[in-house]
């Protein structure tokens, strides 16, 4: 009995353990495998593992003048796919350990198994890396001492030891014995896979947060002598060419939302008003059209501004056709209006598709209502505004406080291809300006503090979208 | 808007008395003209909505020379369709539709399945800690790290140039899972328990039982899913500089759309591929661009009039919550 309170103690350390094991095959800063300056910087056991091709990438001259023989990296991709294996079965070992007495003590197997094949890999790099040591060229291959390669044998023989101590400490399976597991485990292994994507693609983003306080450049990595502390925070609001970018991005940002916001009572009149069409052919006619313009991208949009716009487009040559001009002027160059402009597309873009839910808003409002404003000698236009605005004003709240929210996130897409030089001073939103901060100009630093500004204001709009809405409604938005 | 045959019955039964009474209902003379500025204002908006599809495919059926001088506006001439054989046959136009449909099959496959076995999950009472794992899945959709750290994320984890790019981060959709948990839970649960007494396991629950019975979600969230799939842009964009062969139709689209160094080499290769009957109809960089145009929004046009209420119904379920 106490063996066994014992062994469940060691079990929580196990699989503590077995998650970092297979988390920090993911981190590139702690990779082992990186022995040579040649071996990207962002690269992880996982992606050394995985991919021969891409370890090799920048080997191609170290092979052919010799200076680091093929079996040295063979070495160092083979280790490191003992390691991927190894750590992953001991994880499967660790998922096996939820079950039964028969379950657990089978677990061990994988386990012990799993940490021996990884400590085998950790030895095959080391000998890679101390055989690298030896090149004739040491100032292009850069060896290095994978000094992380410690904590992985540390984390593979804690493993092996504990795992054996378990199968020890477990009582002797029984003949009757079944390998069984609990309902409520079996459900969230089922689960697990798809909870560790979800952790993976949206959860660890957040560690890049951490490039934040650092002099980060692309390549490199991150160490105690780039850090700078809260460097990008002040030289953000100091820097007066960042401030006044980031004073004009706000400005655009919050313009086009604001138009965005005080239009959005067009989509309520334009289902109010097609429902006014009695013709039900004509009226789906209308509807299947205008919703899609809704379901194309950014880019057919802009390809459609283009056809219709351009210097050789539509309009262009009905008005050179007519004589009112004599060559295609090219209005998307054309930097007047800008906001007026985006609003525009998005309302032709969305309109249609909006309205959809304020049409089946209106079809569920009791017709009686109607009839007996009718009686009581109500007009159409009295019934409409009456009857129905009142009716749909909780779904416009709705949709209003969720797009307060959102305020911040107009998405790049639309002002990414719409861009030009001449109307980036007035077309740049928050999103654009971090994509081009980041991704073009390089600035990794800077740009990720300007997403963590967004981010946190966004959520906290959102909550307090979310608050409003409890008091005035009595219900949650989210 | 589907309507039930007694609601169409009404209808009718309202439109013959009101032609009956017509005398008696009749219009005003601000009812009449708000008729007409109404159904006036619907008809330009739906032209606007549709023409410059119109216009763009109509160019890219035309004589190109004639095309090139502006003169194809309202009516097409000259029709051919070499412009969408050539399209195929140079530039990298074929690899990226590739790319692309691959994609938005694969992407839509594995995420309508993960959205329907998650969702069937997390309504299961049992599960250890349900309801902490499904708030972390949910808290997902209203917050989000920022471009950068997702991009440094995916290049960490070697997603940068890889097909794999397209597809692994969209498999947990976590706005489609509550929508197929919702769904499920709609469903009665007599008929789980029923199947449980008969000694099902969960598993085969889910393959006999939930999954042909959830399926109007399902082809829901695989319809708007394979939109986002193809309509995708910017993933291409930021995780793909190096391996212009990944990248997809839109990225192509917006490429051709905005270098004309790009247009020169394949006009040349494309006049070398054509023979001389067909000499008139060299492409020139306004049938590139309209042809890639249209190469892209086609299916969209073409599936969108079939499945409207799919997405119709798509947008309604948009007002459940997790």
């Amino acid at each position: 009995m106490n063996k066994e309170k014992v062994a469940d103690r060691l079990y929580i350390v196990l699989r503590i353990l077995c998650i970092a094991a297979l988390m920090s095959l993911f981190i590139p800063a702690i990779n082992p495998a990186r022995i040579s300056g040649l071996i990207s910087k962002t690269s992880s056991v996982f992606t050394c593992g995985t991919s021969y091709s891409a370890l090799t990438k920048n080997f191609i001259r170290a092979f052919s003048r010799g200076w680091v023989g093929t079996l040295t990296m063979q070495m160092v991709f083979g280790g490191s796919l003992c390691m991927i294996i190894g750590f992953a079965a001991t994880a499967a070992g660790g998922c096996m350990s939820l079950g039964s007495n028969k379950l657990k003590k089978l677990g061990t197997i994988p386990s012990v198994v799993g940490a021996a094949v990884a400590l085998i890999g950790c030895f095959m790099i080391n000998w890679a890396a101390n055989d690298i040591q030896g090149t004739p060229n040491p100032d292009r291959v850069e060896p290095m001492k994978p000094t992380s390669i410690t904590l992985f044998i540390v984390i593979a023989v804690l493993i092996l030891v504990i795992s054996a101590a378990i199968f020890v400490l477990l009582p002797k399976v029984g003949k009757d014995d079944k390998c069984h597991i609990e309902t409520k485990y079996q459900l969230f292994l089922l689960f697990l896979p798809f909870l560790a994507l979800c952790i993976v693609f949206s959860y660890l983003p957040l560690l890049g947060w951490r490039y934040a306080f650092f002099d980060y450049k692309s390549g490199q990595s991150l160490s105690a002598e780039n850090f700078a502390g809260l460097k990008w925070f002040k030289f953000l609001f100091q820097n007066p060419a960042t401030r006044s970018d980031l004073v004009r991005v706000i400005r655009n940002t919050l313009a086009m939302s604001g138009l965005g916001l005080a239009t959005s009572w067009c989509s309520m009149a334009f289902a109010i008003f097609l429902c006014e069409i009695k013709n039900l052919k004509f009226r789906r006619i209308v509807q299947t059209f205008t919703t899609i313009p809704n379901f194309i991208s950014w880019v057919l949009v802009y390809a459609v501004a283009f056809a219709i716009f351009s210097t050789d487009g539509f309009v262009s040559s009905l008005l050179v056709n007519a004589g009112v001009i004599d060559t295609g002027t090219n209005f998307l160059m054309d930097n007047s209006h800008m906001w007026i402009k985006m609003l525009l597309w998005g309302m032709w873009k969305g309109l249609g598709w909006n309205a959809i839910i304020y049409i089946a808003a209106i079809s569920g409002i009791d017709q009686q209502l109607y009839e007996a404003a009718s009686i009581d000698g109500a007009g159409r236009f009295q019934k409409m505004w009456n009857i129905t605005v009142p009716s749909l004003i909780p779904t416009f709240m709705v949709l209003l406080l969720m797009a307060i929210a959102g305020i911040l996130n107009n998405g790049m897409d639309q002002y990414l291809v719409f861009e030009t030089p001449y109307n980036t001073n007035t077309i740049t939103v928050l999103d654009l300006y971090v994509y081009k901060l980041g991704i073009n100009s390089g600035q990794i630093s800077l740009s990720t503090v300007v997403g963590m500004f967004k981010s946190v204001i966004s959520v906290i709009l959102l909550f307090g979208a979310n608050k409003v809405s409890k008091i005035m409604r009595g219900e949650s938005i989210i | 808007m589907a309507m039930t045959k007694q609601e169409k019955l009404d209808r009718k039964a309202e439109a013959l008395y009101e032609k009956k009474h017509k005398n008696r209902y009749r219009k005003s003379a601000g009812d009449r003209t708000f008729d007409i500025l109404n159904h006036a204002f619907f008809l330009i908006f739906t032209i606007m909505c549709i023409f410059p599809f119109y216009y763009i495919f109509i160019n890219t059926i035309s004589d190109n020379d004639l095309v090139r001088k502006g003169a194809i506006n309202f009516i097409p001439r000259g029709i051919h369709l070499g412009n969408y054989v050539s399209m195929m046959n140079v530039g990298d136009v074929g690899t990226a539709l590739m790319v692309t449909v691959g994609r938005t099959i694969l992407g839509t496959v594995l995420m309508v399945l993960a959205s329907g076995f998650v969702g069937y999950l997390v309504t299961k009472q049992e599960m250890w800690g349900r309801k902490v794992w499904y708030r972390c899945l949910i808290i997902t959709m209203y917050f989000n790290a920022g471009l950068i750290p997702w991009y440094l994320n995916m290049s960490m984890l070697g997603l940068t140039n890889s097909f794999w790019a397209y597809i692994i981060p969209g498999i947990v959709a976590p706005y489609n899972i509550i929508l197929v948990k919702t769904y499920i839970e709609s469903i009665p649960a007599e008929l789980e328990e029923s199947a449980m007494i008969d000694g099902a396991s969960y598993m085969t629950i889910f393959r006999k039982l939930i999954w042909p019975l959830s399926k109007p979600i399902l082809a829901t969230i695989a319809i708007f899913g394979a939109v986002g799939n193809w309509n995708s842009f910017t993933d291409s964009l930021i995780l793909m500089p190096d391996a212009p062969a990944l990248h997809t139709l839109q990225h192509k689209l917006y490429t051709y759309l905005n270098a004309a160094t790009n247009l020169k080499s394949v006009m040349n290769s494309g006049s070398g591929s054509v023979t001389g009957a067909a000499a008139a109809n060299v492409l020139n960089a306004k049938t590139i661009k309209y042809t890639i145009s249209m190469v892209t929004v086609l299916p969209i046009l073409m599936v969108y009039p079939f499945m409207q209420r799919y997405f119709e119904k798509g947008i309604m379920l948009g007002a459940v919550k997790g």
